[in-house]
């Protein structure tokens, strides 16, 4: 029994795989990622994201045909599951009532 | 061809990493990874080239080393339909169900638990008692203070050997102070062991008084709680006393101002009350009198500001300033100090040195208590016993854990990780553990007191006010369930689901026999190892106390006299030798064998320097030789007269003045003391030391004025009547005197005293070690024997006797008991030879102490055994085979 909460992160990664939709692999959300955040990231760090949300069940993955451009190795494509689906509009929900709740005036004083 | 295979190259990663990451990675996952790393490389050299990809390409393969990494296969992919709703398991709620089960299965193995408790309570009881042993030690005199800055000053004499001394030349202290300015504070002292202390005729106390500079106070941290500490010590004829002796003395009135006699000659106005003393120090004089005081005491003591001679109750505190570092004194003052007040020859006798504050415990040279040696000694024995009692628990609990396999079995089945399992079978190690230290403490408790007894120590046990004991005893409790529980632990969670179930573990999956053999190995060796030890130590105590030490110790008591006036000593010594019951009657400063004699050149003839060995000095009565029975060996015994000196040697000074014969030394001269006199006879060697210590050159000779003990030859048929009678010959000579009286024999019993307590301490521990490792055979045998019950059965049906049977069981532990002394015996023969290196005249540890001591072990062992595997053998077969 790990912990299933959806991190930060996570949240993120899941979102890029949503996004990527049908080629979310290790390098594509690596490229997206870094693109995206403006920092750069280190594989491992993307990989083992996408290695737990596999175990959380959040995603789930299937490996493609071989390619040459890999050196005749093939992609893990990462699909969103029901669950992670659920998980992504679970945390949107959660942001947007937090956004709905800040009074109007809560950020004016900063300016 | 060359520049294709470069270009080659270019665009390939570092065939290291790749082949790195191929070997380390989890096969799932490799061609992922690879494929991965592959593709960002093959962008990165288009984007940045060859040489900074390569570089990316390992800075990316080592931010992927995680254990994920390597990993196999995570668990399939468990579906939360409501992932808002992940409950996190309650760790409370798991702790009390391991628990209950822990409880429950410790009830329901009785026989399991009761050795495993008893054995871990004893080894823990042990190592309590001697945790506070060594703990009370160590902190003797560290609640001075600045009591790092403090030192007593010793004597070195450097003659042909070097001897040590705790007392320095008078005239030290005051050179001290008045020439170096490196000591806060100098304090003299005197210590003088059992004083007459007199209130009132009727009133009477043995007392030991110190006599001492005001400094002293100041620098040991023996606080006033009435009185002025300005002044105290300051005034002659004043006097300190303690709480407890303001009690003793004077029960509930006040104390200030009253008066002390002290051994008749001097009295003391009480001016302050000092807090009772705590129990670790070294220093345990209850009454001081200034230091002035010495003058109209001890004269002798002080007589003159004399370099030459010193003693070893007049002592010498110091404490240094801040920043001053002793070796700085050592190597600069105090040989200065030697300079100025000695000529040159005796200049390289005379040296003197710091001895810190925490080494006056622990320096056998200087009168210490005991060595750090022995300290560690009896931790190293506490471990022992621990690790005896944590052997029986591994063992009980592997050779437990395939009755177990079943449960095992069904647990993970059931989904139980392998962590989980671990945890469960801790709690358990911590449920016994704990117990076990609760009645450890209890036994702890119990057992203090004879302790204390035998130590004649004060040890205290408390928890609350002492924060190193719960600390301690946490840091124990550590020990013992990792050491024990953690092992078995893993092997049980280790268990492979089916063939637990299916009950077809084998015995190898436990961890096999190999492992239980050798931890019982280890017990056996450190039971024999105390036992070889208490063995030794038997012998070569017996050796001493009953070896014939060259004269006559039986039968013979012994009278300090509290005045040697010659009317006194001649009246006494009339009406002793009257009685029917006294055989001799001497009069002596120290009897035959003593620990505390001192040692002093020597001058022979006419040769022109003095002799490069020094010579003890024993003074006594002509009678002396007879009532000891000393054979004189040439010459003829002292004369009774005091005013013709006259010399006895002893065999070691004639041989020590390099002389053909023994008749060559009759008649000549000698200065001893710087006192001329003549030889007239030589005395056969006798231990005029204990058996630690060699013989050394030795002289008797009269002088009567400082005879202190007179020596009574009885005959021991009618001791009440003799005793009595002697007491009132005493009383009419001394009327205000205490009367007391010792044998000999105690006398010599005491330069054992230490030994003896060690002895005793090994006994019971090597006691404990045997009675701890046969509880953990006997249950180890038990459940062999429940294990074999059907190979008996067998056995039985096919024809196999009873005898046979039993040797079955035997035979292994024989085997096992061997090798334990195979390791045990060349390490305690080591060890032991170390102890007896602390005797000059020792007994030669010979092969018949192994073969007894291994002898007790297979006896005590086969004993153990005999009992289970006599059951398993008479069992009817029919019983245990019809379960099939």
């Amino acid at each position: 029994m790990k912990g299933t909460q959806l991190g930060e992160f996570e949240e993120i990664v899941l979102l890029t795989i949503a996004r990527l939709y049908d080629d979310a692999y290790g390098v594509a959300v690596l490229e997206e990622l870094s693109e995206r955040l403006e920092r750069p990231m280190s594989l491992g760090v993307v990989h083992r994201t996408m290695q737990r949300l596999e175990e959380k069940g959040l995603v789930h993955s299937r490996f493609s045909e071989p390619i040459a451009e890999r050196g005749g190795r093939s992609k893990r494509l990462f699909t969103v599951t029901m669950a992670g689906e659920q998980a992504l509009r679970e945390a949107r929900r959660i942001r947007n009532e937090l956004w709905d709740g800040i009074p109007k005036t809560a950020f004016d004083h900063l300016t | 061809m060359n520049r294709n295979y470069k270009r080659q190259q270019e665009t390939e990663p570092p065939r290291w990493a790749e082949r790195l990451l191929t070997r380390i990675t989890a096969p799932h996952i490799r061609d992922e990874v690879l494929g991965d790393l592959y593709e960002l490389f093959q962008r990165r050299v288009l984007r940045y080239g060859y040489t900074k990809a390569h570089l990316l390409y390992v800075l990316e393969m080592l931010l992927l080393l995680h254990p994920r990494l390597w990993r196999q296969q995570a668990r399939s992919a468990q579906l939360y339909t409501k992932p808002t709703e992940y409950s996190l398991p309650n760790p409370m709620a798991m702790l009390s169900n391991y628990g209950k089960i822990a409880f429950r299965k410790l009830i329901r193995h009785k026989s399991y638990t009761l050795i495993n408790v008893v054995s871990l309570s004893l080894g823990i009881a042990c190592a309590i008692l001697i945790f506070t042993l060594i703990k009370y030690h160590l902190s003797f005199d560290t609640f001075h203070a600045d009591q790092d800055r403090i030192y007593r000053i010793y004597t070195e004499l450097h003659t042909d050997k070097v001897t040590y001394s705790t007392g320095v030349p008078n005239p030290m202290g005051e050179a001290f102070r008045k020439g170096y300015s490196v000591a806060e504070k100098v304090g003299r002292i005197a210590f003088l062991k059992k004083r007459l202390v007199t209130l009132s005729p009727e009133k009477k106390f043995e007392e030991d008084v110190a006599f001492a500079d005001p400094d002293f106070l100041d620098i040991f941290n023996f606080p006033l709680i009435r009185g002025n500490p300005q002044t105290a010590l300051q005034d002659r004829n004043t006097a300190l006393i303690t709480e407890r002796i303001a009690k003793q003395y004077f029960g509930d009135e006040d104390p200030i101002g009253k008066l002390l006699h002290i051994d008749e000659s001097l009295v003391v106005k009480i001016t302050g009350i000092l807090q009772n003393l705590p129990a670790t120090t070294d220093f345990r004089s209850e009454i001081y009198v200034p230091f002035g005081n010495l003058q109209d005491h001890s004269p002798w003591l002080v007589e003159k500001d004399w370099w030459m001679g010193f003693n070893k109750e007049m002592q010498c505190f110091i404490r240094l300033k801040p920043g001053v570092s002793a070796a700085m004194v050592d190597t600069k003052i105090l040989p200065a100090i030697t300079n100025k007040y000695y000529d040159k020859e005796y200049a390289k006798v005379f040296r003197f040195k710091l001895q810190p504050l925490s080494d006056v415990h622990f320096n056998p040279k200087l009168r210490g208590y005991t060595e750090k040696k022995n300290l560690w000694t009896f931790g190293l024995i506490g471990l022992f016993l621990i690790v005896t009692a944590c052997v029986n628990f591994i063992n009980l609990a592997t050779a437990q854990a395939l009755g177990r396999s079943r449960e095992i079995g069904v647990r993970k089945a059931l989904g139980s990780e392998r962590g989980a399992l671990f945890w469960q079978f801790i709690t358990e190690t911590t449920l016994i553990a704990g117990v076990a230290m609760i009645i450890a403490l209890g036994l702890a408790y119990l057992v203090l007191p004879f302790v204390n007894q035998w130590f004649e120590i004060k040890l205290v046990l408390n928890p609350l006010t002492d924060a190193y004991l719960p600390a301690f005893l946490l840091v124990l409790l550590l020990i013992v369930v990792f050491c024990s529980g953690a092992y078995p632990g893993l092997i049980l969670a280790r268990f492979q689901p089916v063939l637990a179930l299916k009950g077809k573990l084998s015995q190898r999956a436990v961890g096999g026999f190999s492992l239980r053999k050798s931890l019982v190995v280890t017990q056996f060796a450190i039971s024999q190892l105390l036992i070889i030890g208490t063995l030794i130590i038997t012998n070569q105590l017996r050796y001493s106390q009953q070896a014939d030490m060259g004269f006559r110790k039986d039968a013979m008591i012994i009278l300090p006299i509290p005045d040697n006036k010659k009317s006194k000593i001649s009246t006494l010594g009339a009406q002793l030798s009257e009685m029917s019951s006294v055989e001799n009657v001497t009069f002596f400063d120290t009897p035959p064998a003593t620990e505390s004699i001192g040692s002093t050149p020597i001058r022979f003839d006419s040769r022109p320097k003095a002799e490069d060995f020094t010579i003890s000095v024993k003074s006594a009565d002509h009678q002396y030789i007879p009532t000891f029975s000393i054979p004189i060996l040439a010459g003829r015994n002292v004369n009774p007269s005091d005013t013709i000196r006259e010399y006895l040697l002893n065999e070691t000074a004639v041989k020590a003045l390099r002389l053909a014969s023994l008749q060559d030394v009759i008649g000549k001269t000698a200065t001893i003391n710087d006192q001329p006199g003549t030889i007239v006879g030589v005395m056969k060697d006798f231990h005029y030391k204990s058996f630690h210590a060699a013989i050394e050159p030795l002289c008797l000779t009269t002088r009567s004025e400082v005879y202190g003990n007179c020596g009574v030859n009885v005959n021991p048929a009618n001791l009440g009547p003799t005793l009595a009678s002697i007491e009132r010959a005493w009383k009419a000579t001394y009327p205000s005197a205490i009367f007391t009286y010792r044998f000999m024999d105690e006398d010599i019993e005491r330069f054992y005293k230490l030994d003896n307590m060690l002895l005793r301490l090994i006994q019971a521990f090597a006691g404990i070690a045997i009675f701890v490792g046969c509880l953990g055979l006997y249950g180890l045998v038990s459940f062999m024997a429940a294990q074999k019950t059907k190979e008996i059965g067998v056995r039985k049906v096919l024809g196999a006797s009873t005898s046979s049977i039993l040797w079955l069981f035997g035979k292994e532990f024989i085997r096992l008991l061997l090798i334990a002394f195979v390791l045990a015996a060349p390490l305690a023969w080591w060890v032991m030879n170390e102890w007896l290196a602390n005797f000059v005249y020792r007994i030669e540890p010979g092969a018949g102490i192994f073969v007894l001591a291994v002898l007790i072990t297979v006896i005590v062992a086969l004993l153990t055994v005999g009992f289970q595997s006599m059951k398993a053998a008479l069992m009817n077969p029919i019983k245990t085979l019809r379960t099939e």
